[in-house]
C-alpha cells in the first residue's frame, strides 16, 4: 500500500531551561492510503500537538513528516499554505463554518481557495453534499442548521477538494450522540467508498471504535496501538474501553 | 508606575489609536485654521481697507466654531467609546489583577492626556501650514496682489482658543471614560468578545426590486431638480420636500439593496463569483448591510453636503470678477443729490483747485444730469427721473455696450440699463436731448475712469470727494469699493462654506473608519478560518481591503453623482448671474476630498489589514 503519512521520531518541546514541556517525545506513525486512524490519549498527552504538526499549523522541534511524498519540515510560508489547501482537509470540534455564508458557499469557498475551475464547483459541491446527507440544507446559514448538520457540512468542506489526508480534531466533541453517530457513519462511508485517508483525534471511545486502527498516546509517546482487523464494532469498543481504564486518569471521566 | 503604563499603552496601541489620533489632529487643525483667519492675508487686506465685512466674518466664524466644536466633541466621544469597547478585556484584566476602578480611571485619564497633548501639538503644527494654504487660496481666488501678506504665522489667540475648546472636550472624554469604567461589571468586561449579531436571510429578488425602486426614486429627484432648477427646487416647499424625500429614499434603498443586487448578479457569473475570496467578500458586505445602510445613507448625505458646500463656495468666488464688472462699470461715480437746489458741481475745476490735473489723473470722465420727470412733458407717469439720450449713449459707449436705438421717450424698466457704479435708485425715462430744457434738474451724476495706477488715483480722489459732503449730500461709489464689498461677502461665504464642508467631511470619514475598524475586529475569527482553509495571506489581505473600499467608496460614489447633478443645477443658477469657472473649484474640491477622505481610507485599510493578519 502507498504511504500517505510518515512521521518519524517527532519531538515538540515548549519552553526553555527548567520549564521545558515535552509535548511530543519521539512519536513515529505511518498511515497508508485509505486508512482511518484514531488517536486517543488523556489531556496533555500530545494528541493535539501531533495533529497540529501534521496539519502544518505547528512545527516539530525535530523529526520529519512526509505527506504524500512531500517533506513538510522544509516548507515555508506560501508553500505551506499551498500544501495545506491542496493536500489536507480539516474538520474541527467547533465546526468553524463561516457564519456569513450559506452551507453551499462554505463548501464552495474551499474550492475557490484551491482555484478549482468555476464551472466544476457547483457539481462537486452538490455531489459531496449528497454523500454527507446535507443536500436539503445547502441554502441555509450555519445558525439555521443543527450542530450535526454543521459538522457534516464542515466534513464536506474538508473533502470536497479531494485531499490526500483528512485531519479531524474531536469532530464529535460538541455533538449529541445521535448526530455523532450520523457523522461517524458518513466518515466511514467517505473512508470506504471514496478511499479518503482520515486521521482523527478523539477523547471518546465510541468515536474511536469506528476507526480501523487506534493509537494511544501518553506523555508524548505512543503507548499502544489497537487494530480492528475484522472484529465487529462492539468488541472493538470493549477493547478500547479496557485500554482506557488501564490508562486511567482523566480518560476515566469521559466514560 | 501609572504614567509608565499609560505611555506604554499609548505607544503599543498606536495602531489602534491611529484613526482616533487622526481625527483629533484633523479636528484641532481645522479649528485652529479657521479661528486664525483674522491674521491671514485676505482678512488683513480687508481690515487695512476698513471693510465693513471684517467684523461679521469674525463673529460668524466664532458662532460656527461653537457648532463645529459640538460636532467634533460628539465625534471624539464616539471614537473614544469605540476604543474603550475594544479594550474591554484589557481593562477587565486590570480589574482582575486587583487595581480598583479609581486606579483604572486614573490610567485612562493619563492616556487621554497623553493622546490629547500629542494631537494638540500635531494639529497646531498642521494648522499653521493649513492656514498658510487657506491664505494662499483666498488671495489667489481674489486675485489680490498682496504677496507680502502671505507668510507663515502663528496666531497665539487662535491657538489659545483651540487649546481651551479641546481641553474641555478632553476633560469630557476623561469623565466619560471614568464613568464607563465605574459602571462596568467585571464579567461584562471579560466576556465582551461575544457577538450577538443576528443574520437574517434576505431574498435576493427583493433586493433587486428595491434597488430598481431606489434608482427610480433618484431619477425622480434628479428630474425635479433639473426641471425646476436649483433656485425654485430649494426655495419652494411643495417642490423641495418631495425632491429631498425622493432623493433620501432612493439613496437609502440603494444602500440597502445594492449588495444583494450585486450578489444576484455575481451568482450568474461563476467566473467572478468563485474567483479568490470574492464570494466571502460579497457575503461579508451583505451581512453588514442591515446594520450599516442607515449610517451609509447619512455618510453619503454628509459627503454630499461637504462636496456641495466646498465646491459652491469656491465656485461662487469665481463669479466675483463678472459681478463686479456688472455692478461697477466705471472706476468711480459721484452722485450729487443736492444738485436740485445747490446746482451742479464743476468736477474738473474742483480737481484743479486742489492741485490735481484732471487730464493726467483721469482717462475718461462724463458728467450726466438727471431731471425730474414731468408726465405732462414726457408722457410717462411711472418714471421718477429722466436722462438725455446723448448722455445715456455716452455712458453705454464707455461701458462697451451698443447705443440706444429705440423710440423716445422710453421708459427704462431695468435700472442696470443705465451704467453707473453704485446704485442709482431712480426709475428713468430716456428723453430726446431738447426735451431736457423743459425739465428741472434733479441729480448730477459724474462718472470717470482713472488713468495710470488705480489705487493711487482712488486714494487721492476719494477723500476730496467725500469732503464735499459737508456742503451737499454726495454719494461716492468706486469700483474698488464695490469689489471690496463683494470680496468681503464672498470671503464670508468661502470661509463658512469651507469650515462646514471640512467638518462634515471629517465627521463622515471618521464615523466610517471607526465602523470599519470595529467590523474588522469582529471579522478576526473569520479570517482565522480562511487561513486554516489554506487561503493565502495576500488573498485575505485583499478581501479585508476590498471590504473597507466598498464601505468608503460607495457613499462617496453616490455622493459624487448627487453632487454632479446638484452642481449642474447650481451652475445654471450661477451662470445666470455671471461667468462660472467650475473647473478650478472642482479641482480644489477633489484635492481636498482626496487628502482628507483618502487619508482616512488608507489609515483604515491598513489597520484592517493588520487586524486580518494578526487574526
Amino acid at each position: 500500500m502507498e504511504e500517505i503519512l510518515t512521521a518519524l521520531d517527532l519531538k515538540r518541546v515548549y519552553g526553555k531551561g527548567a520549564a521545558v514541556t515535552r509535548a511530543l517525545d519521539g512519536v513515529s506513525l505511518t498511515l497508508e492510503a485509505g486508512e482511518f486512524v484514531g488517536v486517543m490519549g488523556p489531556s496533555g498527552s500530545g494528541k493535539t500537538t501531533l495533529l497540529n504538526c501534521v496539519a502544518t499549523i505547528d512545527k516539530p522541534t525535530s523529526g520529519s513528516i512526509v505527506i504524500d511524498g512531500r517533506e513538510l519540515t522544509g516548507l515555508k510560508g506560501r508553500e505551506l499554505a499551498k500544501f495545506r489547501r491542496e493536500r489536507l482537509g480539516f474538520i474541527f470540534q467547533d465546526c468553524n463554518l463561516l457564519d456569513t455564508l450559506t452551507a453551499f458557499e462554505n463548501i464552495a469557498l474551499a474550492l475557490s481557495i484551491v482555484k478549482a475551475p468555476a464551472g466544476e464547483i457547483e457539481g462537486r459541491v452538490r455531489e459531496t453534499a449528497q454523500l454527507l446527507g446535507i443536500s436539503d440544507c445547502l441554502n441555509k446559514y450555519p445558525y439555521q442548521m443543527s450542530g450535526g448538520q454543521q459538522q457534516r457540512c464542515a466534513a464536506a468542506r474538508a473533502i470536497v477538494t479531494h485531499p490526500a489526508l483528512v485531519l479531524a480534531d474531536e469532530p464529535t466533541g460538541a455533538l449529541d450522540s445521535k448526530s455523532a453517530k450520523l457523522l461517524l457513519d458518513r466518515l466511514g462511508v467517505l473512508n470506504r467508498d471514496m478511499g479518503a485517508t482520515i486521521l482523527m483525534v478523539t477523547h471518546d471511545a465510541f468515536t474511536a471504535s469506528c476507526c480501523r486502527r487506534v493509537v494511544f498516546l501518553r506523555d508524548g509517546r505512543i503507548f499502544l496501538e489497537l487494530r480492528r482487523e475484522g472484529q465487529d464494532r462492539r468488541s472493538f469498543f470493549q477493547k478500547i474501553i479496557r485500554v482506557v481504564s488501564e490508562l486511567g486518569g482523566e480518560m476515566a471521566d469521559v466514560l | 508606575m501609572f504614567s509608565k503604563l499609560a505611555v506604554r499603552n499609548v505607544r503599543r496601541s498606536f495602531r489602534d489609536y491611529g484613526v482616533y489620533l487622526l481625527t483629533l489632529t484633523f479636528g484641532v487643525c481645522l479649528f485652529y485654521t479657521f479661528n486664525s483667519i483674522e491674521g491671514q492675508g485676505a482678512m488683513t487686506y480687508l481690515a487695512q481697507n476698513r471693510n465693513p465685512m471684517v467684523e461679521p466674518i469674525l463673529m460668524l466664524i466664532d458662532i460656527f466654531s461653537v457648532f463645529v466644536a459640538v460636532v467634533l466633541a460628539c465625534l471624539i466621544l464616539y471614537a473614544n467609546r469605540f476604543l474603550l469597547r475594544r479594550r474591554k478585556r484589557e481593562l477587565g484584566t486590570y480589574l482582575l489583577l486587583g487595581l480598583d476602578q479609581g486606579q483604572v480611571s486614573r490610567l485612562l485619564f493619563l492616556e487621554t492626556g497623553i493622546v490629547g497633548l500629542l494631537s494638540l501639538a500635531a494639529g497646531l503644527a498642521l494648522g499653521v501650514l493649513a492656514s498658510w494654504g487657506l491664505s494662499a487660496l483666498t488671495l489667489s481666488l481674489f486675485s489680490m496682489d498682496v504677496s507680502q501678506l502671505l507668510g507663515l504665522s502663528f496666531s497665539v489667540k487662535a491657538a489659545g482658543k483651540t487649546v481651551i475648546y479641546f481641553g474641555v472636550i478632553f476633560l469630557m472624554v476623561m469623565a466619560f471614560s471614568g464613568l464607563e469604567v465605574s459602571r462596568a461589571k467585571l464579567i461584562d468586561l471579560l466576556q465582551s468578545s461575544r457577538r450577538s449579531e443576528e443574520l437574517k436571510e434576505r431574498s435576493l429578488t427583493a433586493a433587486v426590486v428595491q434597488f430598481l425602486l431606489g434608482v427610480l426614486c433618484l431619477l425622480g429627484a434628479y428630474a425635479i431638480l433639473l426641471t425646476f432648477g436649483m433656485a425654485v427646487a430649494v426655495a419652494i416647499l411643495p417642490i423641495c420636500v418631495p425632491m429631498l424625500a425622493l432623493g433620501t429614499a432612493g439613496t437609502l434603498l440603494i444602500f440597502k439593496s445594492l449588495s444583494g443586487f450585486v450578489l444576484k448578479f455575481a451568482k450568474g457569473h461563476p467566473g467572478f463569483y468563485y474567483r479568490d475570496l470574492n464570494l466571502f467578500t460579497l457575503r461579508q458586505w451583505i451581512s453588514k448591510v442591515h446594520t450599516t445602510y442607515l449610517s451609509q445613507t447619512v455618510i453619503c448625505i454628509l459627503l454630499l453636503l461637504a462636496i456641495g458646500i466646498t465646491a459652491s463656495s469656491l465656485g461662487l468666488n469665481s463669479t466675483l470678477e463678472a459681478m463686479t464688472d456688472q455692478q461697477a462699470p466705471f472706476d468711480i461715480t459721484v452722485q450729487n443729490q443736492g444738485a436740485d437746489w445747490s446746482g451742479p458741481i464743476d468736477f474738473p475745476a474742483l480737481l484743479e483747485e486742489n492741485r490735481m490735473d484732471p487730464d493726467a489723473l483721469l482717462e475718461w470722465q462724463h458728467d450726466v444730469l438727471f431731471y425730474y420727470n414731468d408726465p405732462s412733458v414726457t408722457g410717462m407717469k411711472e418714471a421718477s427721473g429722466a436722462i438725455r439720450v446723448s448722455d445715456l449713449d455716452a455712458l453705454l459707449a464707455r461701458a462697451g455696450r451698443p447705443a440706444y436705438t429705440g423710440t423716445l421717450p422710453h421708459l427704462v424698466e431695468n435700472m442696470e440699463e443705465i451704467p453707473v457704479t453704485g446704485n442709482l435708485g431712480l426709475t428713468c425715462v430716456v428723453i430726446p436731448d431738447e426735451m431736457a430744457d423743459r425739465l428741472e434738474i434733479r441729480r448730477q451724476v459724474w462718472s470717470a475712469d482713472y488713468a495710470g495706477d488705480k489705487e493711487n488715483a482712488e486714494n487721492s480722489l476719494v477723500p476730496l470727494l467725500e469732503s464735499l459732503r459737508e456742503k451737499t449730500p454726495v454719494r461716492v461709489s468706486s469700483r474698488l469699493m464695490t469689489y471690496q464689498d463683494m470680496v468681503g461677502s464672498k470671503l464670508l461665504a468661502l470661509f463658512l462654506g469651507l469650515y462646514l464642508g471640512f467638518t462634515f467631511l471629517l465627521a463622515a470619514a471618521a464615523v466610517l473608519a471607526l465602523q470599519q475598524l470595529s467590523q474588522a475586529a469582529d471579522n478576526a475569527g473569520r479570517y482565522a478560518i480562511l487561513r486554516r482553509l489554506g487561503a493565502e495571506e495576500r488573498q485575505v489581505d485583499r478581501s479585508a481591503v476590498h471590504q473597507v473600499a466598498l464601505a468608503f467608496l460607495l457613499p462617496l460614489g453616490l455622493a459624487l453623482v448627487h453632487a454632479a447633478v446638484g452642481m449642474k443645477a447650481a451652475n445654471d443658477l450661477i451662470a445666470a448671474a455671471g461667468k462660472v469657472d467650475s473647473v478650478q473649484s472642482s479641482l480644489v474640491t477633489a484635492l481636498v476630498l482626496t487628502v482628507v477622505y483618502g487619508g482616512y481610507f488608507l489609515a483604515t485599510a491598513l489597520a484592517c489589514k493588520r487586524m486580518a493578519r494578526s487574526a
